[in-house]
């Protein structure tokens, strides 16, 4: 039983690196219909700007990482305004090969600027430190994600419910078109949803770096997050970090009871179950168009 | 009569101009002698590109200093990106547009089988395949010289020292699903199966494991008192650091590819210390057992040189000195030195019968001995089979615990 709560525990722990990467590329889908998967790379970037910060420049791990997250805003808006915007009658099989064109590009560039070697972010909070709780574990780094997750998630939720730029931000997911005619500017809500979409990747991939950077780091979480977001539905918010947590937690659960050899693969085979049973996600709404 | 004159020019300058070359050996004319190798130097296995560069830098500094018999070496490495497909396609273009005497080390077994059956079928010499698998001598070919100890060797000689010197009962295995790590599984089973034990967890891993926790789960339950890593670093220093999250602290062994002690202290933030591995060389192990040793100022004279003569001179300012780049050497000498015997006189024939004679040849790393061609015979084509142990200390520094220790070859299916 002990077994079995701490699997879950674990699934919930590694959910929340997963989760964070399926918010920031359901964002990005639902402005611009787009799986995005320079997603992993928007965060790869800062993450490795941060590291330049503390380790050449000497300036202290808050300041590296807020220097880091206005730089993910930046770049995020940047790739937006600068090469998806320039698309020219863009359809989906075109923006893929876009966002994996770029994808390319940006993992080059830091392969090349910061060389293959793998190291670790220094970090207020060890990663190999846990808490235990009645002979359940959890890492103080995973439960700082957890937390940080949770927040994020929170704060995403009020500021599409609240503020006048969530607001607006959902009209033009929901219709663009009408939305312009009602006096939004659509493109700039795009490009700052692209920015808003990256900064939430790399709040992901500085909590992953302080167990080992490399230009190849944010690969997995990409992928687990994409399988989490597919689960959970594309469309949806919540359904993002509730398919991600359920990749998680399946995976572990596969891992201790069925074959740690296929561990890293069910994610894929649960997106093939989920599409095949639901095609929309488990928590999306299925729009129907009506004529 | 002009025109006859200048026919007769022509091919007078034609014959002496073949003479003058001399050779009709490909890769090979009166100044050059061009090797190939590949390696990554993008993709997941990047930070082992420092091999190729190695060589590169030592190949410079072998011409800085008059090459070999008044021939520079000139070295085409290609970046691979650690993609079978394209060390095919990047071998292939060489070969047959640039033209290569011999092909030197070549990061990984997967790249390694993806054209070793194209340089067999031309007869093309392949010294050093930079990884440990008994692909390049099970079954021996004519062409292929082995240099880097096997994966088996490392297995067996982690497990005995683990039931033996620790005195350890619960041995249990992480292994890489691939090439690397089930070898290293097959080692391990080997010695248990001869000491009547058995391993209380063999634990697959993949490459792209980020998340090691059940892994160390399993290894919780199984209560192992040592445990045998297969992985690549990073899945070692996930490993170990997850471990001590879980507090699940048993004597970790790791293999030569995670002998980089000072890469490794720094990615595990310390909790490398004490980690005992296997290492081929790039230390002075013979009568120093007990003494710390850093590649940082080298016990062994040989690596002082190549780390002032070689690295300092011709390694780009970014490039680390460790052991990866060190490889890099180490897997080129058993070449350069067979280029040296054979003389002026240079064709892949007399490389490989002079390949063949090497005995007990010593530079970096252990004893490289190789002997005539004999199809039943491995050995002949093994090149190094002995290790030593160093555990992990403060600073990176490395603890001598063995002596050079010789390992039993495995064949398979055994």
């Amino acid at each position: 039983m002990i077994d079995l709560m701490q699997m879950i525990i674990s699934g919930i722990a590694v959910g929340s690196s997963y989760a964070l990467m399926g918010l920031g590329m359901v964002l990005i889908y639902k402005s611009s219909a787009v799986p995005n998967f320079v997603q992993g790379e928007m965060a790869l970037l800062p993450v490795f700007i941060a590291y330049m910060i503390i380790d050449t420049y000497g300036y202290p791990v808050h300041v590296a990482f807020a220097g880091a997250l206005a730089f993910a805003v930046l770049l995020g808006c940047f790739l937006e305004f600068a090469i998806v915007r320039r698309a020219k009658e863009p359809n989906v099989i075109g923006l893929i090969i876009i966002t994996i064109g770029m994808e390319m590009a940006l993992l080059g560039l830091v392969s090349w600027k910061f060389g293959a070697d793998q190291r670790t972010m220094p970090f207020p909070i060890s990663s190999y430190d846990s808490v235990m709780v009645g002979g359940l574990y959890i890492s103080t780094l995973d439960l700082l994600t957890l937390t940080v997750a949770l927040v994020l998630m929170t704060g995403l939720f009020l500021f599409f419910r609240f503020t006048k730029f969530g607001v607006a931000m959902k009209a033009t997911q929901q219709n663009e078109a009408v939305a312009r005619l009602m006096g939004i500017r659509t493109r700039r809500v795009k490009m700052m949803t692209w920015g808003i979409s990256a900064m939430v990747g790399t709040v992901a991939g500085l909590l992953i770096a302080p167990t080992i950077i490399e230009p190849y780091m944010m690969w997995d979480p990409l992928l687990k997050g994409f399988a989490g977001a597919v689960v959970g539905g594309m469309t949806s918010l919540p359904g993002a970090v509730f398919g991600a947590y359920i990749v998680g937690i399946i995976e572990h659960l596969f891992g201790g009871y069925v074959s740690i050899e296929f561990k890293s693969v069910v994610a894929f085979a649960v997106i093939v179950i989920v599409l095949c049973v639901k095609p929309s996600g488990l928590f999306a709404r299925h729009y129907v168009k009506k004529v | 009569m002009k025109k006859t004159l200048l026919a007769a020019l022509i091919g007078m300058t034609v014959m002496f101009g073949f003479n003058a070359a001399g050779y009709c050996e490909v890769g090979v004319t009166d100044t050059e002698i061009h090797i190939g190798q590949w390696g990554p130097q993008t993709g997941p296995a990047a930070a082992w590109g420092a091999v190729a560069r190695g060589t590169d830098a030592y190949f410079k500094w072998i011409n800085a200093n008059g090459g070999i018999h008044g021939r520079k070496l000139v070295h085409h490495f290609f970046d691979d990106a650690y993609n079978p497909a394209k060390t095919k396609a990047g071998v292939k273009q060489l070969q047959e547009q640039t033209g290569i005497f011999a092909w030197v080390s070549g990061v990984g077994t997967a790249p390694g089988l993806a054209v070793k059956e194209y340089l067999l079928e031309r007869k093309i010499p392949w010294v050093g395949p930079s990884s440990g698998s008994r692909h390049w001598v099970d079954p021996p070919e004519k062409t292929i010289f082995n240099v880097y100890p096997l994966y088996l060797g490392d297995a067996q000689i982690l497990t005995e020292y683990a039931i033996t010197k620790l005195g350890k009962k619960k041995i249990a295995i992480v292994y890489q699903n691939d090439d690397y790590g089930r070898q290293g599984l097959e080692g391990a089973e080997f010695v248990m199966k001869e000491k009547g034990m058995a391993l209380v967890a063999s634990v697959p891993a993949a490459v792209t494991d980020t998340d090691m926790k059940p892994h160390v789960m399993k290894l919780k339950q199984s209560e192992a008192d040592a445990v045998l890593l297969f992985v690549t670093p990073g899945g070692v220093a996930r490993l170990i650091g997850t471990g001590k999250a879980m507090q699940f602290e048993p004597q970790w062994l790791s293999t030569t590819t995670c002998g980089d002690f000072p890469l490794m202290m720094a990615i595990t933030k310390g909790l490398y210390k004490g980690v005992i591995s296997a290492s081929f060389g790039m230390g002075q192990p013979t009568g120093n057992i007990g003494e710390l040793q850093s590649s940082d100022a080298p016990a062994l004279d040989l690596l002082a040189t190549y780390k002032e003569e070689v690295y300092d001179k011709y390694a780009s300012k970014d490039e680390r000195w460790g052991y990866t780049f060190s490889t890099g050497i180490g897997l080129s000498e058993p070449l350069v030195e067979a280029l040296k015997r054979c003389g002026r006189d240079l064709t892949r024939e007399k490389l490989v019968q002079e390949l063949e004679g090497l005995k007990d040849f010593k530079g970096l790393m252990g004893r490289i001995t190789y002997a005539p061609f004999d199809p039943e015979d491995p050995m002949c084509r093994i090149g190094q089979n002995e290790i030593y142990l160093q555990e992990c200390m403060d600073g990176g520094q490395s603890k001598i615990l063995t002596d050079w220790q010789e390992t039993e070859y495995i064949p398979s299916g055994e």
